[in-house]
């Protein structure tokens, strides 16, 4: 049942409430995943492996968006502390390393390289949502702001590649160029 | 820490997760032909072994259990009223 809510609105006022239960959220939160998820697989059909590229400059912009209040470092862990907050709970990550190697850490030359693993990830449920295959354009928006955020708090290049997805977790490598953007 | 179990007599020794492991954590044992595993530590649950094992021969204990929002919650209702 549809319930009818009434009340007086004048153009200055904000709601304090945006209203609504539960089953009202789950409903919107499935209609935005289907509808995201049709949307990214229009643009894959339309522009083919372009789509990602797209979508990834989109999030990129996202991200440096999001990260323009976090504070600046140049210490990688802080960085990515802070990077856990822009993404919030719904893109849990840690760090990852195979267990034979000593740090997170892996030096080489002017790059950094750390292993993120990604176990809450929002893009990843709505593609499963729509039944659509992961590593598509969606990813690519998480990437992109993944990067974007990065860049913005430590003033540096980096970049972002899949080294493995599953239904629950995924892995990813970060790759940090220092030296400026 | 992670554990891993294998259902020896679901496992048709297919070999599908010791190739779709990224971290080499199965392995082929060639007398039983059946998957074991031998290198738990690297285990990141992906879980996408348990997606390509077509006899789901196993389970993994454990585990960060990512939030699974696809599933509708009154969808989930009704099958926990049916299974
Ligand atoms: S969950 Fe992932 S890392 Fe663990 S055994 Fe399966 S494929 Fe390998
Ligand atoms: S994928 Fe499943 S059936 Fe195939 S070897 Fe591995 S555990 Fe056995």
């Amino acid at each position: 049942m549809i319930e009818d809510v009434r009340g007086t609105f004048k153009p200055e006022l904000i709601p304090k409430e945006s209203g609504g239960n539960i089953d009202d959220y789950e409903d919107a939160l499935h209609v935005l995943m289907k509808f995201m998820g049709s949307m990214s697989s229009a643009l894959e059909q339309v522009s083919g492996r372009g789509a990602n590229a797209i979508v990834y400059q989109a999030g990129k912009r996202m991200g440096h968006d999001a990260a323009k209040m976090m504070e600046k470092t140049d210490n990688l862990e802080q960085a990515l502390d802070e990077m856990g907050e822009v993404l919030g709970t719904e893109f849990y990550y840690e760090k990852w390393k195979p267990a034979g190697q000593e740090g997170y850490t892996i030096e080489k030359g002017d790059e950094t390289v750390i292993k993120l693993l990604f176990m809450d990830c929002v893009v990843r449920q709505t593609l499963r949502r729509t039944g659509l295959p992961q590593k598509g354009p969606l990813c690519y928006l998480l990437y992109g702001y993944m990067v974007g955020a990065v860049e913005e708090v430590m003033s540096i290049k980096g970049k972002v590649d899949i080294d493995h997805v599953g239904p629950n977790a995924c892995l990813k490598t970060l790759t940090i160029k220092w030296g400026g953007k | 820490m992670v554990e891993i179990l294998i259902d020896e007599d679901a496992c048709v020794g297919c070999g599908s997760c010791v190739d779709d492991c990224p971290n080499d954590v199965y392995k082929m044992n060639e007398e039983k032909w059946k998957t074991e595993v031998v290198n738990v530590d690297d285990c990141m649950a992906c879980l996408s072994c348990h997606e390509i094992c077509p006899a789901q021969a196993m389970t993994h204990k454990n585990i960060h259990v990512a939030k699974r929002l696809y599933i509708d919650r009154r969808v989930n209702h009704v099958l926990e009223r049916i299974i």
